[in-house]
């Protein structure tokens, strides 16, 4: 392995992001090449981490896009401060100084609102990690304005002139897969696909993040949330809702898993009515023998 | 970077195997080889393992791909590990789209059993008898009712939230109501005091659907009202008839909570299921009875396979004038999906010239698709 990936691996884990060869390898191309990296996977497996992580890891800021639908432009790049514009044209009406002058001082960068976007590209110091979290939410007008900006990192801002990046950000896309990314975004980017994890890589996240579990337990855990991911369920628990279980069960000075202590702390995990439906019959049924005893 | 100069064959090697992912179906463009090319410089390219993860977060764009091309590297570069087959044991390898696609059909002619309803709906025989058959519904599994329901809900959502050029006043919005900021100074003498904004407006788009259930559309109808259902359980802009010799609204019916309710609903209310088809004189009587629910907002889908056993001529005309009032009109022919049909009914040969969209839905892929017709 080459030793730059096996570094970004290192560096990552040390931040406490369990990781693979696969995440490091992607990360270390995206970074190196100046390519944006686009994370999909399921609900719940670490793809916003991934960016969290890599701002600690290159020591920038983290500037967040959260997307949704009906997101557009202004909200993405920048707007005008309307209320301090027309407050300072107040506040100047008595003032003799030429118009232009005056015009150009409300059209300066003190009356920018900077939405995401245009923060990362005149972001000043070391370069930022940019996250567009969950792109697949806006839509379609959307991710054509993103192509644009991600390719050149720059904007024209009619009154200001063109900005142009500096450096450009590290920047990371993630994808829940509700609606197909276009195939020009897609290109664009380089692409890492996180699957649910291994019962071992699991075992060592649940561990990593959650000190007060004993070795048994999250043992035990890991191994039913495996075999929960194999049932056919509406909404399948991924990592955050095994943390989140982890942390729950360690609240209540759990020592191993029975089925009253499951059953009561099912929420954790579940969140779809039918689900929890579904499961509890299984645990009423005696099967939480099979769903948590270790696989040979 | 520093990138060393990588072996002529390497390159060469690494050129063949992106045509070879091109031969498989991958979409991989001449700018993802040189990408390719590209990396192979930044990694250690006798380590296997980095080798291939590198070329993989290149010329994969898609987790459909992952497959085909862990397939593909084994294939190609020959020395047997570990890794790739590990990763194929866990995530079988990639269906291609065409075989994907009609596994769901299959699944219900299966649960139907009988293959005389195949046959019925594979060849599209029109019957001029008006059957009283009580129509059963139950057949479909959950799971198939499950995927039906998440792909009106993606639907449903594009549809409901799709801003208008327009702007109107509002509470709280986006940008100041300049108009409106100055008119309310006038109270104040002049002093601009508060601010008065605007948003853009948000454009409500309708569906109106007419279903074809007569015989020919047996099974496809079935398909077509669980999504309808699911659509209009996410959606409330929904407005869906029916027909087969008659048309009935069943737009309240369909209202109610669970699916099965609904069905039994239905089945009270649609006497004529399953008999001939008279789609102009539908349409005709649509116009005249419901003809208000048409407007610039409203996209107008039939879902028949254009049997008509009625006056071609008619359904023509209808059709005509529905195009001059809805914003779109969509034709779904379900046996469009399959690549030998040809739109020669005379019923579909008096449709054609007056529909915005003629799409197929023999399928939950089809249906996903629809959502982008759907825009006004």
């Amino acid at each position: 392995m080459r030793e730059d990936i096996r570094r970004i691996q290192e560096l990552m884990e040390r931040e406490g992001y369990v990781t693979d060869r696969a995440v490091a390898t992607s990360v270390y191309l995206a970074t190196t090449l100046g390519k944006p990296l686009l994370v999909e996977g399921h609900p719940g497996v670490g793809k916003t981490d991934i960016a969290k992580v890599l701002a600690k890891v290159l020591d920038g800021d983290l500037i967040r896009l959260q997307c949704y639908e009906g997101l557009d432009a202004n909200t993405a790049l920048y707007e005008w401060n309307y209320p301090k514009q027309l407050l300072h044209i107040k506040l100047d009406e008595r003032s003799e100084r030429p118009l232009g002058e005056r015009e150009a001082d409300i059209f300066s960068e003190g009356f920018l609102l900077k939405r995401p976007l245009l923060q990362a590209i005149t972001h000043r110091g070391r370069p930022p990690v940019l996250l567009i979290d969950e792109v697949d939410r806006a839509d379609e007008e959307f991710e054509a304005f993103l192509l644009e900006v991600l390719s050149d990192f720059q904007v024209s801002i009619p009154e200001v002139g063109t900005v142009r990046a500096e450096q450009r950000p590290a920047v990371v896309l993630t994808s829940n897969r509700s609606r197909d990314l276009s195939d020009a975004l897609r290109r664009r980017c380089l692409y890492l696909w996180i699957d649910y994890p291994t019962l071992e890589k699991e075992l060592r996240i649940v561990r990593g993040r959650v000190p007060g579990l004993s070795e048994k337990l999250a043992r035990e855990l890991t191994t039913f949330m495996q075999s929960l991911r194999r049932l056919k369920l509406q909404k399948t628990p991924g990592v955050a809702e095994s943390l989140d279980w982890a942390a729950a069960l360690v609240s209540l000075h759990a020592s191993e898993l029975d089925a009253a202590l499951v059953e009561e702390t099912l929420g954790c995990f579940l969140k779809d009515e039918a689900d929890l439906r579904a499961v509890s019959a299984k645990l009423a049924q005696g099967e939480l023998a099979a769903l948590s005893s270790p696989l040979a | 970077m520093t990138a060393a100069p990588l072996p002529d064959d390497l390159v060469l090697h690494t050129a063949r195997f992106c045509r070879l992912l091109r031969g498989r179906g991958l979409l991989t463009t001449p700018a993802d080889t040189l990408q390719a090319a590209q990396v192979l410089g930044l990694v250690d390219v006798l380590d296997r393992d980095d080798f291939r993860l590198a070329l993989r977060s290149v010329l994969v764009h898609r987790v459909e791909d992952i497959g085909a091309f862990e397939e593909a590297f084994f294939a190609f570069f020959t020395n047997p590990v570990a890794g790739p087959q590990a990763w194929l044991r866990r995530n079988p390898p990639l269906r291609p789209k065409q075989q994907r696609t009609p596994l769901s059909l299959e699944r219900w002619m299966r649960s139907e059993g009988e293959e005389a309803v195949r046959q019925e709906a594979l060849v599209p025989a029109p019957s001029t008898l008006e059957s009283l058959r009580t129509p059963d519904f139950r057949t479909f599994t959950d799971e198939a009712l499950r995927e039906v329901t998440a792909v009106a809900r993606r639907i449903a959502r594009r549809l409901a939230l799709r801003p208008s050029r327009r702007w109107e006043p509002a509470r709280q919005g986006e940008r100041p109501h300049l108009r409106r900021t100055l008119r309310l100074s006038v109270k104040t003498g002049g002093e601009l005091s508060e601010l008065a904004y605007r948003r853009r407006r948000v454009r409500r788009t309708r569906l109106v659907v007419l279903a074809d259930v007569s015989g020919s559309m047996d099974l496809y109808a079935r398909l077509f009202l669980q999504f309808l259902f699911a659509l209009q359980h996410s959606f409330a802009r929904v407005e869906t008839f029916l027909f087969a010799t008659r048309l009935s609204r069943v737009t309240e019916e369909l209202e109610s909570r669970g699916y099965s309710e609904a069905l039994e609903e239905l089945a009270a209310e649609v006497r004529d299921w399953s008999g001939g088809t008279r789609i102009g004189e539908c349409v005709t009587a649509f116009l005249a009875g419901f003809g208000r629910l048409l407007d610039r907002n409203t996209v107008f889908i039939i879902l028949s396979d254009g049997c008509e056993t009625g006056d071609s001529a008619g359904l023509g005309e209808a059709l005509e004038a529905v195009h001059r009032r809805a914003a779109k009109l969509v034709w779904l022919n379900p046996l469009l999906g399959s690549p030998d049909y040809q739109p020669l009914t005379q019923g579909m040969v008096a449709a054609l010239p007056h529909l915005d969209v003629f799409a197929p839905a023999h399928d939950l892929a089809s249906l996903a698709q629809l959502g982008a017709h759907l825009a006004v």
